[in-house]
């Protein structure tokens, strides 16, 4: 099913500029068979745009982007790629069956157009026509169009969009099937519990650039997954920050001091359990414990602010 | 690649305005030329009104179904990605735009062939081979015209397509001897509108003989809108 070199896809040092915009900036990513990658940031971060290369829509500045070992194109003309796209528009004045029908028939090895309806679950709207279908029903017309053949890899670009919440749950189970039949799965989106629930790999972007790059748990983890928040009374014991701060796992810190002295902490922490453990051992009377986890969201949001202020001080070291 | 172009034939077809205006307008107009006209008159130094109008009418429902069915087409699609979701099938890029010239080469013909039908019956008197060497003529030259909205499918943004489309085809039409025949005057001149050569290929039923100008003005047309139709679909494919 894959190449020699276990890659389905490759970018390698990809760079692509609109006018003076970085759309995608030095993009190094290699995705392997039978992943389900979601790829998330926010809007501008370069999701589309490294789509388009990816599909060969769009020729890269500098770098190369490598599909099943070879160029984009080929890989389409051999049925090896499906794709939804945000922008992709369907024909006017034709129906559900007969646009379904002509992607099965284009693909070099296309499913039967009865299995490809019941797939996406447009089979009740078969006849009618695709100008007439509501924003969720278009979506999975174009989902149909992805999975026409037996594609190896498949490629969505915010495939929920539009769609209501027991529709969206349908879609995920039939991308499920897909990635369970053993297919390579990206997706990008901005509904990060698609993300933390479907993906068994996670790739945060960020202006252009692949910021973080791991399973779910991962990134929640370097985001300092759970929140540890306490209260300390000055009648339990002295206060160290410092002795706070080397907790282990401890990613941020957070100390508000109320007039009766008594302070509210709020860790941010890589590993919960240690630094709860270590914060007993170290003589400390916490109270009021709370160890929450952190969402994806959140985890995402500190990524992404973490950049900022990286690129920030970088800047204003060069001035 | 029969598959999308079946498609495409299909729905052009199925397209109600379509049928509006390039097979009932022409058709209608073409009746109130005669009415206008008088049914036994001549124009243009001795054609008779009926079969004057009846080619002209013919060409102008052509050249209306061919550039509405490609230009303004292919703009749309351009703007709704359905561009952009057929290049990530198998197809070849060239599909796409030779779907949109088979269309316009099926729909074309109604237009001529109901034109042709009042025709006869208003009385227009040509031999069997002298209609089917007309109707053939009118066909083929109608391709020109599909490449000229291929390339204006290209060209134009989807915003200004309508308006540019109706202006070209307009312009062609008043200079071409689509309302009234070119005075003698402008003749010199109308030979770089190929409304008025694709006009001009009825010439041999008046008893003109093969219009031999004509024909290569035309084959020139058709060779320098194909190539800017390929250069545009290039640049267009680029930019995605």
């Amino acid at each position: 099913m894959t190449t020699g070199t276990g890659e389905v896809a490759a970018f390698r040092n990809v760079s692509k500029s609109y006018g003076r915009v970085k759309a995608v900036n030095g993009l190094d990513l290699v995705l392997r068979p039978g992943e389900t990658v979601a790829l998330l940031g926010p809007n501008g971060a370069g999701k589309s745009s490294s789509l388009d290369l990816l599909l060969g829509l769009r020729e890269p500045d500098s770098g190369t982007v490598e599909l099943f070992g070879g160029t984009p194109r080929e890989a389409i003309t051999a049925g090896r790629v499906g794709a939804m796209l945000q922008s992709g528009g369907l024909m006017s004045d034709v129906k559900v069956r007969e646009i379904v029908e002509l992607a099965c028939k284009v693909h070099p090895r296309g499913h039967r157009v009865d299995e490809v309806l019941a797939t996406a679950g447009i089979t009740e709207i078969a006849d009618r026509r695709v100008d007439k279908l509501s924003g969720g029903q278009e979506q999975r017309v174009r989902f149909a169009l992805a999975v026409a053949g037996p594609n190896d890899l498949i490629v969505l670009d915010e495939p929920t969009t539009g769609m209501d919440v027991s529709v969206r749950r349908q879609f995920w189970d039939a991308m499920r099937a897909q990635a369970d039949a053993g297919r390579t799965v990206l997706f990008a989106t901005h509904y990060l519990e698609e993300a933390d629930s479907i993906a068994d790999r996670v790739l945060v972007l960020h202006k252009g650039r692949l910021i973080a790059d791991g399973s779910s748990a991962e990134i929640k983890a370097r985001a300092g997954a759970r929140r540890i928040g306490f209260e300390l009374h000055p009648a339990d014991g002295a206060f160290d920050e410092a002795a706070l701060r080397a907790l282990p796992g401890t990613v941020g810190l957070d100390v508000s001091t109320r007039a009766d002295g008594v302070r509210t902490v709020r860790i941010r922490s890589a590993d919960a359990d240690a630094g709860v453990a270590a914060l007993y051992r170290a003589g400390y009377y916490p109270r009021g414990l709370e160890v929450t986890s952190l969402g994806l969201e959140q985890a995402f949001l500190t990524i992404t602010g973490e950049q900022d202020r990286t690129e920030e001080e970088e800047e204003a070291s060069v001035r | 690649m029969t598959t999308l172009i079946r498609l495409e034939i299909l729905r052009t077809l199925r397209n109600k305005r379509y049928l509006m205006f390039t097979v009932l307008y022409p058709a209608l107009l073409y009746v109130f030329f005669i009415s206008a006209y008088g049914s036994g008159g001549t124009v243009d130094g001795g054609v008779s009104v009926k079969s004057y109008f009846m080619v002209s009418m013919a060409t102008f429902g052509a050249v209306g179904a061919v550039l509405t069915g490609s230009a303004q087409r292919i703009s749309l699609e351009r703007k709704s990605g359905w561009t952009r979701q057929l290049r990530l099938t198998a197809l070849p890029g060239r599909a796409y735009t030779l779907g949109k010239i088979a269309a316009c080469a099926v729909t074309t013909l109604p237009a001529i062939l109901v034109v042709f039908a009042i025709g006869a019956i208003e009385g227009v008197d040509l031999t069997a081979v002298q209609w089917a060497g007309l109707a053939a003529a009118l066909w083929l030259g109608s391709f020109v015209f599909a490449a000229l909205g291929v390339a204006l499918g290209y060209a134009a943004e989807p915003d200004a397509v309508q308006p540019v489309v109706m202006i070209v085809y307009m312009l062609m039409a008043l200079f071409g001897g689509t309302w009234f025949p070119v005075g003698e005057s402008l003749k010199g001149y109308a030979r770089f509108n190929p409304v008025y050569d694709y006009n001009q290929l009825a010439s041999f039923i008046h008893g003109d003989g093969v219009a031999a100008l004509p024909i290569a003005a035309l084959a020139a047309f058709l060779a320098v809108f194909t190539a800017a139709a390929a250069v545009l679909y290039r640049k267009d494919a680029r930019r995605a």
